[in-house]
């Protein structure tokens, strides 16, 4: 047989370039800083674009096949999962309360990083990392699609998942991590970059997926976990590109090694913030509990990111300044926003509860420093106000930090009775901060940060009334129409689990006779 | 181009003051944020509208009892002995002046201690705090 002319192959390498740098061009009827007018003025000193390294060389052709199959796969078991009323097989009504929290606040924030992903994946010069963005963007779309469809099965048989979207711009607990990503994807590129696919991607996103997708195989989630799956892969290279991206801009110049510290300082610290909400899905809402966020945090941040920042010593880049605090919070934070939900649950949209006396013996034991110490003399207080007066809610609003939005719950570093207070003044106003770090935040760009979107003064203003009320006038209760703005069902979305609709139906569809059994 | 000073915020044109919270947005109130010190039963401080020409006194017959009234330790204030800081400066209020006599404005973060009523430092058994 005569052999056969081939075309002659590219090799991996050659057609990666091919599809990156070789679609790009420079361009000669407007200047290259007009066409990439954001790529400069963070200060950042690029030399050589072509010296960008991608590890996993993904062209476009090679993403859309790849993301097919897996969609291909994960679609058929969300099929199976509804089919099966997959919602029965879970260890407990109570975890769907851990898949509300993520429905309201992760995956509109994975709508935020593909917005941000979009944006500069249009804006930087080089078309290597300008490629691994765009399909990001692409990731992170998708990842808001199939995490909405993943849980959409609960949202047919559970309260607290219909409205997530309107939830996300206007409840108090979601501006956390709305602000959160407005403060990134209004950044530069580049340091939107070390936000989100170095700060947020590398160092923490452990202890996002880590506890959601273990704590829903625990509890008998198939489709979460299925998802989880399938946004894995995608993870990885996210990760790869976050720390490319530091690695590369480091290299390039000296002068880009304060800039970027300043935001790893920076982003270190607000992601950390951001997860107090993790720490508390992961040590009170999952019934089956999987490792408690102390232990997720000695892993992943400490033994993985203390590795991280040795690598990076010799860029000149030390551990983000807020790490030894962040390190002591791994004994509280978890318990200070747990006692917070407990008593604004009224004003949330998911349910909450008191531990059992097994699961305080649980976090006694994960925390032998702290919880029965400082944590549970509130909880066994609550539990006896409950057999006594009922169930106890705070009725009053919270301070929040300017800068993170949590309200004012956390401690004072080395003395966990006290609250940590910290403040400034700019253009004649006071502002008021939950730690060092926040406030430092703040001071080196206050002009960012006095617009904040703070939901308690925002109530206070009068933007979060329906337009029929009036919040003066005495036949309106202010809590219940802030509610009703919010599309939050009073009593049905939220409230303590034991005496929720949701338990009762579950209860109903288990065949169990509904029983007041005392949480305590 | 290099990094801007702390204080400063790079961007690509002129970037606007644009403060939030200003205190004419409050139909005649002023945000004031309270905290009773070492009781974390109230697991954040909390922010009120109040008057700036609200007395002092009022402040603490009408206002902490709405907020605070529900604690046990709440009856038993001495309110002779109890502590007020202004953020962390010490002050002796007069019960029959403002908010704005005192200096406490917009934004003001008022704190007081109780002795005696210790709320989490105290233990309610060896090892547990109270709340």
């Amino acid at each position: 047989m005569e052999p056969r002319a081939t075309k002659k192959k590219l090799s991996l390498k050659e057609r990666y370039v091919a599809m990156t740098r070789g679609l790009a061009w420079n361009t000669t009827y407007q200047p290259m800083e007009k066409v990439f007018p954001f790529d400069r003025y963070e200060g950042i000193r690029i030399h050589d674009w072509d010296l960008w390294e991608d590890p996993f060389r993904l062209t476009m052709d090679t993403y859309w096949k790849y993301q097919g199959e897996k969609d291909k796969k994960l679609y058929a078991v969300i099929d199976a999962f509804a089919q099966n009323n997959g919602h029965l097989g879970i260890s407990d009504g109570r975890y769907v309360n851990a898949i509300k929290l993520f429905i309201q606040g992760v995956t509109p924030v994975e709508y935020g990083a593909h917005r941000g992903f979009a944006h500069v994946g249009r804006q930087f010069v080089g078309a290597g990392p300008r490629v691994a963005c765009q399909m990001q963007a692409v990731d992170e779309l998708r990842h808001f699609q199939t995490e909405t469809h993943a849980m959409s099965h609960y949202n047919r048989h559970f309260h607290g998942m219909h409205a997530p979207g309107q939830w996300f711009d206007n409840v108090w607990y979601l501006s956390v991590p709305k602000s959160f990503f407005e403060d990134a994807f209004t950044s530069g590129p580049f340091e939107f970059l070390t936000a989100i696919s170095f700060s947020f991607e590398y160092v923490l996103t452990n202890l996002l997926f880590v506890p959601f997708m273990s704590g829903a195989a625990y509890n008998g989630d198939m489709a979460t976990v299925t998802f989880g799956f399938s946004a894995q892969s995608d993870e990885s290279r996210h990760m790869t590109l976050g720390i490319e991206c530091i690695k590369f801009m480091l290299e390039q110049d000296p002068g880009n090694v304060p800039i970027v510290q300043r935001w790893i300082d920076k982003w270190f610290w607000r992601g950390y913030r951001l997860l107090t909400l993790v720490a508390m899905m992961q040590d009170y809402m999952l019934p089956r509990k999987v490792i408690s966020w102390k232990e997720a945090w000695e892993m992943y941040a400490e033994a993985n990111g203390g590795a991280l920042f040795k690598d990076l010593a010799r860029y000149g880049i030390r551990e983000p300044r807020g790490w030894k605090d962040a390190c002591e919070g791994k004994e509280h934070i978890s318990h200070q926003a747990w006692a917070l939900f407990y008593q604004y649950t009224h004003a949330a949209a998911f349910h909450t509860w008191l531990p059992t006396n097994d699961e305080m013996q649980w976090l006694a034991e994960k925390y032998p420093n702290t919880f029965d110490r400082y944590y549970r003399g509130r909880f066994e207080h609550w539990g006896n106000v409950k057999r006594a007066q009922g169930r106890w809610f705070n009725q009053y609003l919270p301070m929040l930090c300017q800068v993170c939005q949590v309200p004012m719950i956390f401690t004072e570093p080395g003395d966990p009775t006290q609250i940590c207070f910290r403040e400034t003044t700019y253009s004649g106003m006071a502002y008021h901060f939950c730690s060092d770090h926040c406030k430092e935040i703040f001071e080196n760009e206050p002009r960012k940060y006095v617009q904040a979107w703070l939901p308690v003064h925002q109530i206070y203003e009068g933007a979060c009334y329906p337009d029929d009320i009036n919040p003066a006038s005495p036949g309106d209760s202010p809590v219940r129409e802030v509610l009703r703005f919010y599309g939050v069902q009073a009593g049905l979305d939220n409230g303590d689990y034991e005496t929720s609709e949701d338990r009762r139906n579950m209860d109903r569809w288990k065949g169990k006779v509904a029983t007041v059994e005392g949480a305590e | 181009m290099n990094q801007p000073p702390p204080g400063q915020l790079a961007s690509v044109s002129a970037y606007p003051l644009r403060q939030a919270d200003g205190q004419k947005r409050y139909h005649g109130n002023q945000l004031v944020y309270l905290h009773w010190e070492n009781h974390l039963m109230y697991s954040a401080p909390f922010c009120v509208p109040l008057p700036p020409t609200l007395p002092f006194g009022a402040l603490v017959r009408e206002v902490l009892p709405e907020l605070y009234g529900e604690h046990s330790e709440f009856e038993s204030i001495d309110w002779q002995r109890t502590q007020w800081f202004k953020s962390e400066q010490r002050f002796r209020p007069d019960f029959g002046k403002s908010l704005e006599h005192h200096g406490l404005g917009h934004k003001c973060l008022i704190r007081f201690r109780t002795p005696a009523l210790e709320g989490i430092r105290r233990q309610v058994r060896p090892g547990i705090q109270a709340y």
